[in-house]
């Protein structure tokens, strides 16, 4: 079907009255048009933020990409309507509808939510809403898409179970063929959609929060969460591309018209990380780590390329420096970008000398600022949370960018870490005053332009689920902004006070995330009452409200500080130990107590640190190491 | 070597819904994936050297407007075509190229009028009568807008001499030819809002469609594909 001869949803006089047309009128390059009379399932993949942001997301190319690689599917995208658009689609009475075939989201099969950060639940009951869908799981009907959540925040996902017929834990490239194969045979032989949900609650990854059933503790901790049938799992196995090299990969991915957020083809070169950071989620539940070949890499690089037009590659991992093949990659991308007049930008990039070398030969002539994450600013803290960059990695990789022109360094930290104290805060100040005065001994007054900037930024601190401090206690707000300013007052005491620059992130949003991270199904109705009080687009400061939540959670009875304040016991069941993520809790609770006593643990290339994960026999689980493997 | 091309090219559809910046980066991915031999710009940060005669403001169809581009090879006209269309996005198409002679003008520097095509709706039947009625004015006055610091309003402005042709077509369209340019420039919506002005309001219009855009030269309008070509 010719994209430029569809029926648009939203009217002319609509759409102009929208800030931004596009974001709703789809049609772009590369996105997929079926014929509906000839697919068997229409799955409508939501991103709950803005379109800019979702579109930018390589997950849902991934998945979009894939599914649509099936004959027998048709997937289509949605997005969270910005406010404007919100307003517009409610006062008109105008239900939410898919990009593609621009047909409302309530006519589709499965209707699949990618859950990447906290703060975008509420976003998820607007969508169901516009949609004219029930909010509860419970008060749909046989009709109604089968609502379905992925993503990293399904690992405890427990605070929006209720809004959700199924979860995916683990990476959808696995069975999302299989839950098809079985939602078609079901509609062949008669669909009830409890039996379909009871069946597809076997299939590995699949968790359906409706059949398992949480007791609690007279402390409000969880008892116990009971399937509640025989044949379905105990806990959900998160699934795992065994193969990453031979899974698919989207090279010709959906290209906006509007500007997106990443504006540039993502080549995804490895997916997991070998570093056990102790805050880092993402370290953990992406395990094992699996690296792409060099040659697959450039064969999708140029078919990117040719597919999208776009003008700058951008390589993704969470650690690009640990992929083994970086030096032949860079090499041979370089000589093909060079040619083709095309930018290579490379985030999660270590700092050293080669690094800085490949930046010489791929980034713009004019030197854009570098990035260093030493997380933490005292030796101590970097211990406590297994950061293994040293004040010398950090020294050693400035100085040689000062002496190749660099003249701004940016430098992320956390505060309100486990164990930390206020020397360790000051020592924020005094690492990035270092840096600065680095600066001034490394470049003579004749070759400097201008006054070094470092710009120190910290965020604070949130513990999550499956990693070392999910028993941590989390600040209060108050502590935060004590803590932020007494970092600011020692910030101005350095003699290199004027050449940094200090910022600090939003406390009562860290506290609101922090209480989504780890709560329970007890927070469903806190979350529908900030919906309902106005809450959309939490994960925007011009629309977030601290308020609206401290007043949701009153008004439902619920403690808040409980989830967040309390220093969790060694014995006490987590509302995610439904999932099995590998990574097991013993593993965890051994990192938690190394990181008390402040005790490195080596990164995984290292030495298997025996974190569960080997039971996915890939990646570098099954790779000789040094150490036991 | 350096040869510049100028391309006419059409907007249908949904697609119109996109801004003239997000038209900018759509056109040069567009020639990224044709393999079109485009000349960059020196300097720290390489790009195409492209350029539209018009900018096109949201919502609005075209049948005829122009981007330049320069290259560095010389290429048959249904070659460039050719490889272009066969990248393009539904909806947007290119329909001439042609190479433009050394030294020859901007495109946005030489327009001067263009044509358009208003899809007419609502009390159609007031239509003709109201076309005429402007027509027939000496002074169609429209709001002069503010000044640059946004303080003080303009005074208001006469538009009429800028209306060089206005009918009702056969299909019920209205068609406009308006002067475009530095010294004057008519804007189709507010040609329309004039109209349904003098119509007594009932009028409404869902797409403007720019049919071509001219150039001047000796005296007469003549379509940009068609002003300093490289063998004219």
């Amino acid at each position: 079907m010719d994209k430029s001869k569809r029926k648009l949803a939203l009217p002319h006089r609509i759409l102009m009255e929208a800030e931004k047309p596009a974001r709703y009128t789809g049609g772009e390059l590369n996105s997929v048009m079926k014929e509906a009379d000839l697919v068997k399932i229409r799955f409508c993949f939501c991103f709950p933020d803005v379109y800019e942001i979702g579109m930018s997301h390589l997950g849902m190319q991934i998945l979009y990409g894939l599914m649509n690689s099936y004959e027998d599917v048709w997937c289509e995208r949605v997005f969270s309507p910005w406010t404007d658009m919100d307003a517009i689609m409610r006062r008109e009475k105008i239900p939410l509808f898919a990009l593609e075939s621009q047909e409302p989201v309530k006519n589709f099969d499965f209707l699949g939510f990618t859950l990447q950060y906290e703060m975008c639940y509420v976003n998820i009951l607007q969508v169901l809403q516009l949609s004219g869908m029930a909010l509860y799981s419970r008060d749909r009907g046989e009709d109604d898409p089968i609502v379905i959540g992925g993503g990293p925040c399904t690992y405890n996902a427990e605070p929006i179970a209720d809004f959700f017929d199924i979860f995916y834990i683990g990476e959808g490239e696995v069975n999302y063929r299989k839950l098809f194969d079985l939602y078609e045979e079901h509609k062949e032989k008669g669909y009830r959609k409890a039996d379909f949900l009871h069946d597809a609650a076997k299939i590995e990854g699949i968790y359906v929060p409706a059949l398992y059933d949480i007791s609690y503790n007279d402390d409000n901790t969880v008892k116990s969460i009971t399937p509640g049938y025989d044949d379905i799992p105990a806990t959900v196995r998160k699934t795992v591309v065994k193969d990453l090299d031979g899974s698919f990969y989207p090279t010709a991915p959906v290209v906006p018209f509007i500007q997106a957020t990443q504006d540039r083809a993502v080549l995804e070169v490895m997916r997991g990380c070998i570093r056990g950071c102790r805050f880092c989620q993402a370290g953990q539940i992406y395990k094992p780590v699996r690296a792409r070949k060099v040659d697959t890499l450039m064969r999708y690089a140029e078919e990117l390329l040719n597919n999208t037009g776009y003008e700058e590659l951008s390589l993704s991992s969470l650690s690009t420096s640990d992929f083994p093949g970086l030096k032949e990659l860079l090499e041979r991308l370089i000589n093909m970008c060079n040619e083709k007049k095309i930018n290579i930008s490379l985030p999660s990039l270590r700092i050293d000398a080669f690094s800085l070398d490949v930046m010489n030969k791929v980034q713009d002539v004019k030197k854009n600022s570098l990035t260093f994450a030493p997380e933490a600013g005292s030796q101590r803290m970097r211990n406590v949370i297994n950061k293994g960059l040293t004040v010398e990695n950090i020294l050693n990789g400035a100085e040689m960018a000062f002496k190749g022109g660099w003249n701004k360094v940016k430098l992320y930290f956390m505060i309100g870490l486990p164990g930390e104290e206020d020397e360790d805060v000051a020592a924020i100040a005094e690492l990035s005053n270092e840096v600065a005065a680095l600066y001034y001994d490394t470049v003579p007054k004749s070759e400097r332009q201008g006054r070094v900037t470092i710009t120190a930024s910290s965020s604070f601190f949130v513990p999550k689920p499956f990693t070392a401090f999910q028993w941590a206690a989390m600040n209060t707000p108050e502590e935060f902004l004590r803590k932020a300013a007494h970092c600011k007052t020692k910030v101005r005491e350095q003699l290199n006070q004027k050449s940094i620059v200090y910022h600090y992130h939003d406390a009562s949003t860290t506290i609101i995330e922090g209480v989504l991270a780890r709560g329970d199904r007890r927070l469903a109705p806190v979350i529908e009452e900030v919906y309902r009080n106005g809450g959309i687009f939490d994960a925007w400061t011009e629309t977030f409200s601290y308020q609206r939540w401290m007043d949701a959670f009153e008004s439902c009875g619920v403690d808040y500080g409980f989830y967040i304040y309390r220093e969790r016991p060694e014995d006490e069941v987590f509302p995610w130990d439904v999932i099995d993520s590998g990574v097991t809790k013993k593993y965890l609770y051994r990192e938690w107590m190394n990181s008390k006593a402040g005790t490195v643990t080596l990164n995984c290339r290292d030495k298997c640190v025996g974190c569960g994960a080997g039971s996915f026999t890939c990646g570098i689980c099954i790779q000789p190491r040094g150490g036991a493997a | 070597m350096s040869v510049s091309v100028r391309f006419r090219f059409s907007r249908k559809g949904p697609v119109r819904y996109t801004g003239h910046l997000d038209m900018l980066r759509y056109f040069q991915k567009a020639v990224m994936r044709s393999g079109l031999p485009a000349r960059y710009s020196e300097g720290f940060h390489p790009h195409q050297i492209m350029s539209f005669a018009y900018p096109l403001g949201v919502s609005m169809e075209t049948e005829g407007d122009y981007m330049d581009l320069d290259m560095t090879q010389e290429l048959g006209e249904e070659e460039m075509l050719n490889r272009l269309n066969a990248v393009m996005n539904e909806g947007i198409s290119v329909s001439r190229a042609t190479v433009l002679k050394d030294n020859a003008e901007n495109a946005m520097a030489l327009v001067a009028a263009a044509d358009y095509r208003v899809s007419l709706s609502g009390d159609t039947d007031k239509a003709a009568d109201a076309v005429r009625r402007i027509m027939e004015a000496q002074e169609i006055l429209i709001d002069g807008g503010e000044t640059k610091r946004g303080k003080k309003k303009k005074d208001p402005k006469n538009i009429r001499q800028g209306i060089l042709d206005m009918h009702i077509e056969e299909d019920g369209s209205l068609f406009m030819k308006l002067v475009s340019g530095s010294a004057m420039n008519v804007r189709p919506a507010d040609v329309f809002d004039k109209l349904n002005e003098a119509a007594g309001g009932g009028l409404y219009t869902e797409c403007i469609c720019r049919l071509e855009i001219y150039a001047l030269r000796d005296e007469k309008l003549i379509p940009l594909a068609d002003a300093d070509k490289k063998d004219a």
